[in-house]
């Protein structure tokens, strides 16, 4: 096709949600459905070009689609707005408009009868359009700025129950905390600005793999850098805010973070992972990072009772365990995770929105339970999708589970055992969810009274079930095409491969978790108070998730706060009573003596001319 | 040796220096008008003895008859009474002292500097009338325009407003 | 007669003047103070004109550029003559020492 075609092809693909986003803020009122189908409609559009250019970009022979304009011309600097469709990009617009479509049509459903249904599918457009942005550009700059766009879009929407004070303190918890993390990432591209003179990625890799770059700069500016991603993706210890975030409406929830806004700190690192691979030590502190988050989160998950928080701690966990595989080389495993968690973690916020719905918008999985036989295709396929983040065999989470753990074998085989660990952890605590959801009976009124959600709810459902269960077939080469593979459509020197026994551990780990699962809160063989009594020091412990907010919130009320404080006492005194005040004071003071010489006579003022006058001729003269 | 010449020119700047010297201390202002016009027609005389018949001729209309009118009418269109006891202001000894300084200075220069110096010509007034609307045309008329702005502009200053300001 | 009488005559005039806008109280002295030391700048001019021997030609611009200088006088006279009037009407008064509304 026509390589023009496909250039201002890319630029549409943000450009038609940022126009979406502008029609629906500005006119809501006079479009049907308040807009809504100005967002879905923009967003479908945006999938169909995704389709094009994909078709594009494989006849193509995966070359890279490079489309770039001068945006700043300095001279010796250019700073330019570039789109750049590779390997990592597509796949992530694809996965981002995919699940951004479904969600959308979900929440026509899920948001009847909001007072502020036109802006919620508004940001919606705004958030699809930035992370769009993100994932396509080019250079540095520009994916900062997407990646600013995006947290303001996540903020909208976890505050977007602003009346709610939860969903307000939420908000801006989120905000504050992934701001320390990109105040990181900004330094590191300044530092790399610096060092290199340019903000394109490719030429930043290139100037660093030929040398151009100090160790110590790659090693800082990786590290700061891999902070910003540690902020977007709630790695430890920045990952509080995301348990939080879920006082969202919960498809934000499952767009935003859970499938596509917390994946861009993995698309980050992935991103930049050549540059990672020259700092010494960088990814051992990302597969530390990310081993460490991967199990806690999962410990968290598995003691939390409010259906949506385990969901988050959930999506914690696999991100670290995305970033555990990216630190071990495994970047096509992580990106294959981070596509197949996305329809698994889209598809069970989707189904906890539903089951929500049914039960009068409450969370707590205690007062749930026997909702099978009430919310069949809402069961089924959470089912699914509990059986595809547990790594049960035939689902599509297993094969990518697979091979990150293959990679991490290889890279780092210290993290293997603990790795298990976690991927048992999260297959009982997926389990355990299903189980107390929809096993037993109903525990409240609300169960009782529980009711199957609309179509438009149930439809994205089942198509994500379907996703869930299929997509893993992606991870095997074609017999018939020249599809060799996800990981070598990532990476061409990853070649798809298994090895049996890492397989086979796989399997009866995950199938261990999920039969204990089972047998702890499905059958009820064993008593729930049995197994935390002799443990009930670490029960507590995690049961308030590691202390972390209260350590938080004690660093900010006695340090941050004293320390503010000490920063009034010398604003107040300082910079104010001193700088300020005290310019504007001596002027004042000085001007009360001064204006006396001001007689307001005119003859005063004459005299004093010709004075002045002759004077000036006088020393013109002896100079002279 | 004492020439016409030389006798003429002093009658001529003892006139204008008088006449100067009591425009500045006089106590009542028409006679300050009146010895304005003695130093305006000492001047015409001055101009005389430079072979400058047509502006002293200009000298004797403009500042002898215009200015000096006018300055009348302004005092007339005032009240008078005013004018008693307006003499001189607090700075007086300073003035005296630096319009001394500054007299002192330029004589000084003008001693300093002595310049050879040589008869002129008489000037006919055909020549000058030549000059004027020949060479300086432009010049000429752009002094007719910023003689009329001047002019409307002191009638739009002095016009009495609708409100009577 | 030579230019140093003309010199010294204009010096003289300019000094009075000097001293009259300096010292004189009332709005319309000092404007009358004013036109002798133009005067004395076109005495001046025309010393150097007449005795310097600079030949007819530039004798007769001088002359012309007196008649542009008094012109210009005459026209500073009107509007000066008409700020007085104007400020007459509002104040009441010419004297300069109760126009002092810039005082400090």
């Amino acid at each position: 096709m026509d390589l023009f075609l496909v250039n201002n092809l890319i630029w549409m693909l943000p450009l038609i949600c940022v126009f979406a986003f502008l029609i629906i803020a500005l006119f809501s009122q006079y479009i049907p459905t308040q807009g809504a189908i100005v967002s879905i409609g923009s967003i479908g559009i945006a999938f169909l070009i995704f389709i094009f250019v994909l078709i594009d970009f494989v006849n193509g022979g995966l070359l890279p689609i490079h489309s770039s304009f001068t945006w700043i011309d300095l001279g010796e600097w250019q700073i330019s707005w570039g789109l750049l469709i590779d390997r990592i990009s597509i796949v992530m617009i694809g996965l981002i408009t995919f699940v951004a479509f479904l969600v959308q049509i979900y929440s026509v459903g899920y948001m009847k009868g909001d007072s502020r249904f036109g802006w919620y599918f508004a940001v919606h457009s705004l958030f699809a359009a930035a992370m769009l942005l993100l994932v396509l550009s080019d250079n540095l700059l520009l994916l900062y700025f997407a990646w600013e766009l995006v947290g303001l879009g996540s903020y909208l929407l976890i505050g977007f129950w602003y009346e709610k004070k939860s969903a307000a303190e939420a908000a801006k918890k989120a905000f504050v905390t992934t701001r320390i993390g990109d105040v990181g990432l900004l330094i590191g591209i300044i530092i790399l600005f610096k060092a290199s003179g340019t903000f394109d990625i490719s030429s930043i890799i290139h100037v660093a793999q030929e040398g151009g770059i100090s160790n110590d700069v790659i090693f800082w500016s990786s590290l700061l850098i891999f902070l910003g991603a540690m902020g977007k993706s709630a790695q430890f210890p920045l990952h509080v805010w995301l348990p939080d975030a879920m006082e969202g409406p919960t498809p934000v929830s499952a767009l935003i973070h859970a499938a596509t806004m917390v994946a861009a700190g993995i698309y980050l690192v992935g991103r930049m992972f050549p540059l990672f691979e020259l700092g010494p030590g960088i990814l051992t502190i990302i597969s530390i990072v990310g081993i460490v988050t991967f199990i806690l989160a999962g410990a968290i998950a598995l003691v939390m009772t409010d259906i949506k928080r385990v969901l988050a701690y959930s999506t914690i966990s696999h991100l670290g365990l995305m970033m555990l595989s990216l630190g071990s080389f495994g970047a096509p495993a992580a990106f294959f995770h981070l596509v197949i968690h996305g329809f698994s973690k889209a598809l069970l916020f989707l189904g906890a929105g539903s089951v929500m719905h049914g039960m009068h918008d409450q969370t707590e999985v205690e007062l749930m339970g026997g909702l099978r036989k009430k919310m069949p295709i809402t069961s089924i396929t959470f089912l699914i999708g509990t059986l595809s983040l547990a790594g049960i065999v035939p689902l599509s989470g297993f094969f990518s589970k697979d091979e990150i753990l293959i990679s991490i074998w290889e890279y780092n085989p210290w993290f293997f055992p603990v790795t298990l660990f976690g991927v048992f952890l999260s297959s009982l605590y997926m389990i355990r969810l299903y189980c107390l959801i929809f096993l037993s009976s109903a525990r409240s009124d609300y169960s009782e009274k529980a009711h199957e959600s609309p179509r438009i709810m149930t439809y994205p459902l089942i198509i994500l079930s379907v996703l869930a269960v299929f997509s893993g077939l992606l991870a095997f080469p074609s017999p018939i095409t020249e599809w060799q593979g996800f990981a070598a459509f990532i990476d061409d020197h990853h070649k798809f491969h298994m090895v049996p026994w890492i397989t086979a551990v796989s399997i009866v780990v995950a199938f261990s978790g999920a039969f204990l699962g089972w047998v702890i809160y499905g059958a009820r063989k064993i008593e729930i108070t049995a197994i935390s009594k002799p443990f009930k020091f670490i029960y507590q412990l995690v049961s308030r998730k590691f202390l972390f907010d209260e350590i938080y919130s004690w660093i900010a009320t006695k340090i941050v706060f004293t320390f503010a404080r000490w920063l009034t006492v010398f604003d107040r005194v300082i910079v104010n009573d001193t700088g300020i005040d005290g310019v504007g004071n001596s002027t004042k003071k000085s001007a009360d003596r001064l204006k006396y010489f001001q007689s307001g006579y005119l003859y005063n003022y004459s005299l004093v001319m010709v004075i002045g006058l002759f004077l000036m001729a006088i020393i013109w003269w002896v100079i002279e | 040796m004492i020439s016409i010449d030389l006798i003429l020119f002093f009658i001529a700047s003892s006139l204008v220096v008088g006449g100067g010297f009591l425009v500045v201390t006089v106590k009542n202002i028409v006679y300050a008008a009146f010895a304005l016009l003695v130093a305006m027609l000492g001047t015409a005389g001055i101009f005389l003895l430079a072979f400058a018949d047509f502006l002293a001729l200009v000298q004797i209309l403009i500042y002898g008859g215009a200015v000096v009118v006018v300055i009348l009418f302004a005092l007339m269109l005032t009240r008078l009474e005013d004018f008693k006891g307006l003499t001189d202001n607090s700075q007086k000894p300073l003035a005296v002292l630096v319009s001394l300084t500054v007299l002192t200075i330029m004589l000084y220069a003008i001693v300093a500097t002595a310049m050879p110096t040589s008869q002129g010509d008489a000037i006919s007034m055909i020549d000058l009338g030549v000059s004027l609307f020949q060479d300086w045309a432009i010049p000429f008329e752009v002094a007719s325009l910023v003689l009329l702005v001047a002019l409307i502009g002191a009638v739009v200053l002095v016009r009495q407003d609708e409100e009577g300001r | 007669m030579t230019i140093i009488h003309f010199q010294f005559l204009s010096a003289i005039l300019f000094s009075l003047g000097l001293y009259g806008v300096l010292a004189r109280r009332s709005a319309v002295l000092i404007l009358m103070s004013i036109e002798l030391m133009l005067n004395a700048v076109n005495i001046n001019l025309i010393g150097f004109v007449a005795f310097r021997g600079f030949g007819q030609e530039i004798q007769t611009f001088g002359q012309v550029l007196i008649i542009f200088v008094i012109t210009i006088a005459a026209a500073e006279l009107a509007l000066a003559i008409a700020i007085i009037l104007r400020i007459y009407r509002n104040k009441n008064s010419v004297n300069v020492d109760e126009m002092n509304i810039l005082k400090g």
